[in-house]
């Protein structure tokens, strides 16, 4: 009765292949690990799906 | 009106022997207990069982609607499935007989991968367009659902039958086994939005390892949904085996290390997997020992074995340590981050074991949903 709902959230890390910067996104629908993902932000390399994970919120 | 002088002895008649009322209601519930204990105990326990199969039904139903949903939505198919998808749902399967348990395990892998097959089948024919990827995860939702259902009739069994027979006794084992039913049955309904989403689950942990292993190297199918790379490390040659991604499947690694061992001459095996914690250690963690490390019904890990034990090839593995829930739900941030340190003791495992020259075979073992190569 007292408990707190509990919410997962899915999320991604993107690590760039070039300077192996990480980006932490929300998960989209077709993510895989591995897969090359998007521009890196500070330099012009490719990122890749390094994880994807959820974490928990509880309301 | 004073409430500090009342005499307890007096109230309760306690100073009277002789009072017969006060006798009357000492003596009565002693009766009442010795006559209907069990059948009071069997009305408390009613009521907290009856609450779980409320819940137990509540996902039974949630998972039938999910599947459907996603079935409905994805793979539009060309008439109503509700009605092949409830006669799914109902399916059973008979294990073979073990009074002469000589040959049982071929019996048991038979009789599974038989029913796999026809499900795999009947769902290809509610759309025959249907992707290998949705494919798996229709298969993965569909033994979930079953397996809810099939959890919900047992328990609403046991409970109606030793409520017909007011049988208190009978409610006991129920009463013990309900938490840890409960615990199974939560962890499934959790899973099922991870599996829909394609997303990597905590067992994936094991193809995790290996899939990132095996990037850039040249990859083949070895066996039923099961592929192998070949690499170096170290002058050592290393075959790496995982469940063919990311798709929802665990592959079919015995099979693969029958036919890996009839071309070449393996010194070792490492096999990377997820395995259940004991209460009271932390989630996550990495350990390392001996033996085949493969759940599942036993098929799998009796055929390694016994390959294992033929060509008189050591097996070693490393487990990540995780909860039911943990296991089948979306992979925690704790259990992503140790891929790779798992991977950095695979790597000093190899190095420890074994010889230059020599061979190992690093096999990930578990659910690849999400996880490709």
């Amino acid at each position: 009765m007292f408990s707190k709902k509990k919410i997962i959230t899915a999320y991604t890390i993107e690590k760039c292949k070039k300077c192996e910067m990480l980006r932490k996104r929300k998960f989209i629908q077709g993510d895989v690990l591995f897969a090359e993902s998007s521009k890196c932000t500070s330099c012009d390399g490719m990122t890749s799906i390094e994880k994807i994970f959820g974490e928990t919120i509880e309301q | 009106m004073n409430f500090t002088n009342i005499d307890l002895d007096q109230l309760f008649g306690m100073s009277d022997d002789t009072n017969p009322l006060m006798m009357l209601i000492w003596i009565l519930p002693i009766f009442l207990f010795v006559f209907y204990g069990q059948r009071i105990q069997l009305f408390v326990t009613s009521g907290e069982i009856k609450k779980g199969i409320k819940k137990l039904d509540g996902f039974r139903e949630e998972s039938r609607n999910e599947l459907i949903d996603y079935i409905k939505k994805n793979l539009e198919p060309k008439y109503d499935p509700i009605k092949k998808i409830d006669r799914f749902l109902d399916y059973f399967t008979i294990m073979p007989v073990d009074m002469d348990p000589n040959g049982i395990v071929d019996k048991v892998r038979h009789t599974v991968r038989s029913r796999e097959d026809y499900t795999r089948e009947h769902v290809k024919s509610l759309s025959p367009e249907i992707s290998d990827l949705d494919l798996s995860k229709v298969q993965t939702l569909l033994e979930i659902a079953s397996s809810l259902q099939m959890i919900y009739k047992i328990i609403n069994h046991m409970f109606l039958t030793a409520k017909k027979q007011n049988n208190y006794p009978l409610i006991l084992p129920l009463q013990m086994i309900l938490p840890f039913i409960m615990e199974q049955a939560e962890a499934m309904k959790e899973a099922i939005p991870a599996f829909k989403a394609g997303q990597p689950v905590g067992d994936g942990i094991g193809p995790m390892v290996v899939g990132k292993m095996m990037l850039n190297v040249d990859k083949e199918t070895v066996a039923f949904q099961t592929v192998l790379a070949k690499t170096e490390f170290e002058n050592r040659k290393l075959f790496l085996l995982k469940a063919e991604g990311p798709n929802s499947t665990v592959g079919r690694p015995g099979d693969a290390l029958e036919t890996i061992v009839s071309n070449n001459k393996l010194d070792a095996i490492i096999m990377i997997d997820a395995a259940l914690k004991m209460e009271g250690e932390d989630s996550a963690s990495i350990a390392q020992g001996f033996g085949a490390a493969i759940g599942g019904i036993g098929t799998e890990r009796f055929q390694i074995e016994a390959i294992a034990t033929n060509n008189h090839i050591q097996v070693f593995s490393i487990v990540i340590k995780q909860s039911i829930k943990e296991a089948i739900a979306l992979m925690t941030k704790e259990i992503a981050d140790q891929a790779d340190d798992a991977r950095s003791q695979v790597y000093e495992m190899i190095r420890e074991n074994t010889n230059e020259g020599q061979s190992v075979l690093v096999i990930g073992v578990g659910n690849t949903v999400g996880v490709p190569q």
